[in-house]
């Protein structure tokens, strides 16, 4: 039984060589005794203790090595305890979990007697050193190996140490839910440290979270050990002061956290407690600091529990003069605020459906965010005119807007006037957005239209926000509010003038996509209205400000006529006036100033009236070709074909005259429907004019002869759109039979049909000379009067038709007689004209109009201004030679019995005076 | 030379001499023609205790805090430097037993193990043998035996798990140290007498060793009574206790343990962990030498057989028995008796459950067996009563009816 192997290698010769080689150990032979320990390692388990000393020395060594000679790398590999310790580190990690329970300990130990020994260096350098970084890994490595029950001894090994809080932090990373509840066991500077260091791992922080938060709620638990619970709400603070990542894990979601119950139950706790001594750190300053490193949802929890709690309410202020007085120092940055911009919208929210505290409060927030971050003043500005309900929302908008630009210092600078425009641009950018989201809010389906719950008076997103521009700008106008003095919303307002008109006309626009389940399918006329008041209000005139840029006068105009038309068609009457009533001043604000608003606003007016909403001033379409749905199919030539020889000889005009209308087929004795000259006196119709009248508004006379004129010529143009003939000259009558009677005809229909056009004719006529303009249509009504007249002769004097064309003779007196383009006694002609007969019409109207006319051409020439700015014709300076005056002497000589009455007026007066 | 003298002529040597010296002076001191007195006893164990241990000095309080891990080491290869050149039995135990003897020092004893397990590693017969006489005379149930015991199956069977060849040839060295060995790791698996579920059944690796060394060496087991220990001149030897009791335990209880049903599962909940890539190619290495991996129960097959070779190499020729201790058998009454109370409560029957049929069978096996080669000692009819109570088999039954005829 005697042993073969020598004395000297009983055991192994490994071990032998370990032993002796451990002895004389020196920097050179570290490689080789290292892979001699592991070979120890694994054929002679029991030798572990020993190896592992000896490498916890061989990390000792490379720790001091790598730590002194950072700064060249090439000499590392040289060192044989670093090429050790790069030995080591992966057979370590790869013994397995048998291994574990002798590792992990030796591990953790082993950092500790290095963070102890190297307390004096800097733990970042401490951590990037190889060797550490490698025993980290065996530790992590190892510790996962472990059941959870060493593994939690492991780590609160570990944490007793002072030294090495860095290397817990590193190892918690993978296992955080050991961790930090051990962490927050510790004083508060130590689990500090431990918890920083956590924190550089994301999924760690969830684990602090419920650590911190469950040794709140044991904290809170009630029984029966309340003494020993005493410090640590106190230590969470102060923790929380300390640590970013505790404030964190207790103010995330902190709505769950604190429920009420809870806060009744802390406040019971702080009641019995408050006065003992650990409590004495938590003033309400040091509540504020950590309020203003929170988020902004504890502020909102706080505001929630100010109204009942008096500590809230004085932390509440407390904080926001703390916050208020941060805020001047302009390169702070404060979490809470920026947690409130971010989450903007919480607090926007709680701003509007709040209490009278809570709302200004926030406020007061809103201020200081809105001061630090422009962009969410102007986001503030826009969601408050477009959400706010009522007047104290709108207060507390008038005060976030003064009282961030009361916050602005204005820097001295060059263009001083730039800075103080700024925010003036931001509020103009804040009622911009507010428009255009309003409008999209309205184009979104909601969901009260899908359930049916629409409340009856339901207001357009625009409409409020019309509704909170308006009140703003009666306030501003009041001139009661200092805050508002320098009229920040009107001129916001004016500057938005373009998109505010153009919002009105789409929304006036009967072509507008009106999909159900939006605000849009709502009626929109209220929202109109509201529309219109806002730019009622405003000045357009550029007065206070630089006047409006033409496109966006012609926007505006545009708007507000199709705004006038929109009201005309209304059906309950004051509603109608008042829009009418709104337009009318509007144009007129517009039209005063410039006088390409007054052209733009008169032709859109008149162009509206006649061709587009020609119905609702009875008036019927001025193109009478209705070819399609006549009564009859039988047409004219065809009807006059049967009448015999007589008309297929001729070519004569008259062949039309005698048997209808072309295109209409026989003449109906009685078509009283459809042939009457529709009325000029509606109210539609005055109101038109009413209209008409307001653009040519300016100081003294001028305007509205200007007007006039511009009526004038647009009639000519809308009813005959061909430039020739439209000249003011009256050619010979034999002239207009040969070449331009079709012409007559049509001009004469179209201006009968239309009322609106013979009543601006009228209201042309009035404004002399401004009748002059229109000399062609009144050229064209006397033309064909003559020759249907002629046509007419006495056979059908009885007739509607005759009935007619004496309306239509007496009309065109009547206007010319106001426009006086016939002077007495020619004037007369009007009360002369009914008694007359056909064939002396036809006489009286060529020798004393046509003829008058032609040698006379009316222009505006003949008419004189005086000192009032009055247009008129001097009668004593125009009397119309005998030679026009003639055929009416002897017409009433002839007819003496019953014209008599007349003569002395057209006559003798003029001889008296001659 | 007096104490002073002695103590004074180690003290010129450092450390790890200065035990290797002190070893050659206890030699001195303790192995001669007549017992030592109790004052060269008392001298000795001063200078054990002052220069191999280190744990009382005297002189400048330099090392106050025992040895390292490192000098633990030192002081291990001095110790089997020692015992592997001492060429006389009963010196080498002597000194041994004077060493690691002592009850009271947890040290030592972790040295020991220490030893005990490098031991092992090495194949270090002279230790081995030493270590097995020292399990015998500290008994092999003892603390210190079953910590040893604890600490050599940590080291072999879970932390290091490639040396299985090394320690099935254990058997042909140390069978002393085997045999002793067995006993006590009997006495750590499946020895709860109360037979609740969470009794603890062996590592394979370890169970599949033991199947070697019993399965391949009949008188192994025997081993320890068959060489008795080379004690010094004075001393009590203790009675070898034989590992075939707490191995007929084994055997019988592992059908009711063992949790794999009809299905022929090939991974069996065992304590031994595997998780790395490591463990993984070890068992591979396993494969390739045993060609089919056995599966648990089917090494406990085996190692019944193995028993039951034994237990006929255990019969004397002259004298009494000494290889099984009839009440130690009949520990395994109550075990049995409560899980067939579970079978019954969980309303199942007695027949038809396979497994506490497979159990009584392999009890009655091994009883007659036992019995039949006369290697039973102690109060038989007891035992034979004890039997009695246990649920219906009909080879028991036959078995029982035999021997209480005889009796």
């Amino acid at each position: 039984m005697m042993n073969p192997q020598s004395k000297s290698t009983a055991l192994s010769v490994d071990l032998n060589n370990f032993i002796y080689g451990v002895s004389r150990r020196n920097a050179q032979n570290a490689p080789e005794l290292t892979r001699t320990g592991l070979n120890l390692l694994k054929n002679f388990p029991a030798a572990r203790d020993a190896v592992l000393e000896y490498f916890a020395m061989v990390f000792h060594d490379a720790v001091t090595v790598s730590i002194s000679q950072t700064d060249y790398e090439a000499d590392l590999a040289a060192n044989g305890a670093l090429e050790s310790v790069s030995i080591i580190g992966p057979e370590l990690c790869n013994l397995g979990q048998s291994w574990a329970p002798f590792i992990a300990p030796w591990c953790i130990s082993l950092i500790m007697d290095i963070a102890t020994k190297k307390a004096n260096i800097p733990n970042t350098t401490l951590q990037s050193a190889d060797p550490v970084r490698i025993l980290l890994d065996i530790t992590t490595q190892n510790l996962t190996l472990l059941n959870s029950e060493e593994r939690a001894k492991c780590i609160d090994m570990m944490l007793g140490s002072w030294a090495c809080s860095w290397a817990v932090g590193w190892v918690g990373r993978a296992e955080p839910a050991l961790v930090a509840p051990r962490a927050l066991q510790l004083g508060a500077d130590a689990a500090r440290a431990v918890l920083a260091h956590l924190a550089h791992h994301p999924p760690a922080t969830h684990h602090v979270r419920v650590a911190v938060l469950d040794l709140f709620h044991e904290a809170l638990r009630e029984d029966s050990k309340p003494e020993k619970k005493r410090d640590v709400i106190p230590y969470l603070l102060n923790l929380a002061s300390k640590s970013d990542i505790v404030l964190k894990a207790l103010t995330q979601d902190i709505e769950q956290t604190l429920t009420d119950e809870v806060m009744e139950r802390l406040c019971s706790l702080c009641a019995s407690q408050r006065s003992s001594a650990s409590w004495a750190d938590t003033s309400a300053g040091a509540l504020v600091a950590l309020l203003l490193r929170a988020d902004v949802r504890c502020l909102l929890l706080l505001l929630r529990h100010a109204l009942s709690n008096l500590f809230c309410r004085q932390l509440l202020e407390y904080l926001l003069q703390k916050l208020e007085f941060e805020c001047l120092f302009h390169d702070k940055n404060i979490p809470l605020l920026t947690s409130a911009a971010e989450e903007i919208n919480i607090v926007r929210d709680k701003l509007l459906d709040g209490n009278q505290l809570e709302k200004y409060s926030l406020a007061r927030i809103l201020i200081l965010v809105s001061y630090n971050l422009p962009s969410e003043f102007v986001s503030t500005i826009s969601y408050l005119l477009q959400y706010s309900r009522d007047d104290s929302t709108l207060a507390l908008l008038v005060r976030i807007i003064s009282g961030t630009i009361t916050m602005h210092v204005p820097n001295d600078s060059p263009d001083i006037s730039m800075d103080t425009e700024r925010y003036q641009n931001f509020v103009k950018t804040g009622v911009e957005y507010a428009l255009r989201d309003a409008m999209l809010s309205d184009t979104e389906i909601k969901m009260c239209f899908l359930d049916g719950s629409v409340p009856k008076d339901q207001k357009t997103y625009l409409h409020h926000f019309c509704l909170n521009i308006i009140k703003l700008l009666r306030w501003e106008n009041s001139n009661r509010v200092p805050h508002l003095r320098t009229r920040p919303i009107g001129r916001a307002v004016e500057a938005n003038l373009y998109r505010i008109g153009g919002a009105l006309q789409e929304y006036t626009s009967l072509m507008r996509i009106r999909k159900e389940g939006t605000m849009a399918y709502l009626d929109e006329m209220p929202t109109c209205h509201a529309l219109a008041e806002v730019l009622d209000r405003v000045d357009m005139t550029g007065t206070k400000a630089p006047p409006p840029s033409v496109e966006v006068i012609l926007k505006v105009v545009q708007a507000t006529v199709k705004y006038f038309f929109r009201c005309l068609h209304l059906k309950e009457t004051m509603e109608k006036l008042r829009g009418v009533a709104t337009a009318c001043r509007l144009l007129r604000k517009l039209c005063v100033q410039s006088k390409l608003a007054r052209a733009a606003a008169l032709r859109e007016l008149l162009e509206s009236a006649m061709f587009r909403d020609d119905a609702a001033f009875g008036s019927r379409p001025i193109q009478p070709a209705h070819y399609d749905h006549h009564p009859h199919n039988d047409l004219l030539i065809h009807l006059n074909q049967k009448h015999g020889p007589i008309t297929q000889l001729t070519q004569s005009h008259t062949s039309v005259f005698h048997a209808g209308i072309i295109g209409k087929g026989v003449r109906k004795p009685n078509a009283s429907d459809s042939n009457d000259i529709p009325p000029i006196l509606t109210t539609n119709n005055e109101l038109l004019m009413g209209a008409l009248t307001s653009c040519m508004v300016s100081d003294g006379n001028s305007g509205l002869v200007e007007g006039a004129t511009s009526v004038s010529l647009l009639l000519v143009e809308l009813v005959s759109p061909d430039v020739m003939y439209n000249g003011l000259p009256w050619p010979d009558e034999d002239f207009t039979k040969q070449v331009s009677i079709e012409r007559e005809l049509y001009m004469r229909g179209a201006l009968e049909s239309c009322a609106v056009a013979r009543a601006a004719l009228r209201r042309a006529a009035a404004a002399r000379p401004a009748l002059c303009l229109a000399s062609a249509l009144l050229r064209a009504t006397a033309a064909t009067l003559l020759h249907r007249l002629r046509a007419y002769l006495d056979r059908h004097t009885q007739s509607a038709e005759m009935a007619k064309e004496r309306a239509a003779l007496t009309e065109l007196l009547s206007t010319m007689t106001l426009g006086q383009l016939l002077p007495h006694p020619l004037s007369h002609m009007l009360e002369l004209a009914p008694e007359l007969t056909a064939s002396e019409i036809v006489q009286v109207l060529r020798d004393c109009l046509w003829n008058y006319t032609r040698d006379h051409v009316p222009s505006p020439a003949l008419f004189t201004c005086d000192s009032t700015g009055l247009h008129w014709r001097d009668p004593s300076t125009c009397k119309p030679p005998a030679t026009y005056t003639d055929t009416l002497r002897l017409i009433i000589q002839k007819r003496i019995s019953k014209l008599g009455h007349l003569y002395p007026i057209m006559f003798l007066n003029l001889e008296k005076e001659n | 030379m007096s104490v002073s003298d002695l103590k004074h002529s180690l003290r010129k040597y450092e450390f790890p001499a200065c035990a290797k010296e002190a070893l050659n002076r206890i030699e001195q001191l303790l192995v001669g023609r007549a017992a030592p007195s109790n004052k060269q006893l008392d001298i000795a164990m001063d200078i054990i205790s002052e220069f191999v241990f280190c744990e009382s000095d005297r002189r400048s309080g330099r090392r106050s805090g025992g040895l390292t891990p490192l000098q633990d080491l030192q002081l291990i290869d001095i110790i089997c430097d020692y015992l592997s050149a001492c060429t006389n039995e009963t010196t080498k135990n002597t000194i041994f037993l004077s060493l690691f003897g002592g009850m009271e020092s947890q040290r030592r004893l972790k040295i020991l193990s220490i030893l005990a397990s490098m031991a092992v590693s090495a194949s270090s017969t002279p230790v081995l043998l030493a270590v097995g006489v020292w399990l015998q005379q500290m008994g092999c149930s003892s603390s210190q035996s079953l910590q040893l015991v604890e600490n050599v199956i940590r080291d072999h069977f879970y932390l290091n798990t490639s040396n299985q060849l090394a320690l099935k040839s254990l058997a042909n060295t140390a069978p002393q140290f085997v045999s002793n060995f067995i006993t006590a790791v009997t006495e750590l698996y499946m020895h709860d007498a109360q037979g609740t579920n969470d009794n603890k059944l062996p590592p394979k690796n370890l169970l599949e060793v033991i199947t070697a060394w019993v399965y391949s060496n009949p008188t192994l087991c025997m081993s320890a009574q068959l060489n008795p220990a080379a004690l010094p001149s004075g001393s009590i030897p203790m009675a070898a206790v034989t590992p075939l009791a707490g191995l007929i335990h084994w055997c019988a209880l592992a059908p009711l343990y063992i949790v794999d049903d009809d299905t022929e599962m090939v991974e069996v909940p065992v304590p031994f962990k595997k998780i790395k890539l490591e463990g993984e190619s070890d068992r591979s290495l396993i494969k390739t030498v045993t060609s089919k991996p056995l599966t648990e129960s089917e090494f406990y097959i085996k190692l019944h057989l193995g028993v039951l070779h034994s237990l006929r190499a255990g019969r004397r020729t002259h004298g009494p028995p000494t290889a099984v201790n009839a009440q130690h058998l009949a520990a395994l009454a109550p075990v049995v008796q409560s899980y067939a109370h579970n079978v019954l409560k969980r309303g199942g029957k007695i027949q038809n459950d396979h497994k506490l049929q497979d159990c009584l069978d392999r009890i009655g096996q091994s009883v007659q067996v036992a019995l039949a080669n006369g290697c039973v000692y102690g109060n038989i009819s007891n035992l034979l009563a004890a039997l009695d109570t246990l649920p219906e088999n009909r080879l028991l039954r036959i078995i029982i009816k035999t021997h209480q005829q005889t009796i």
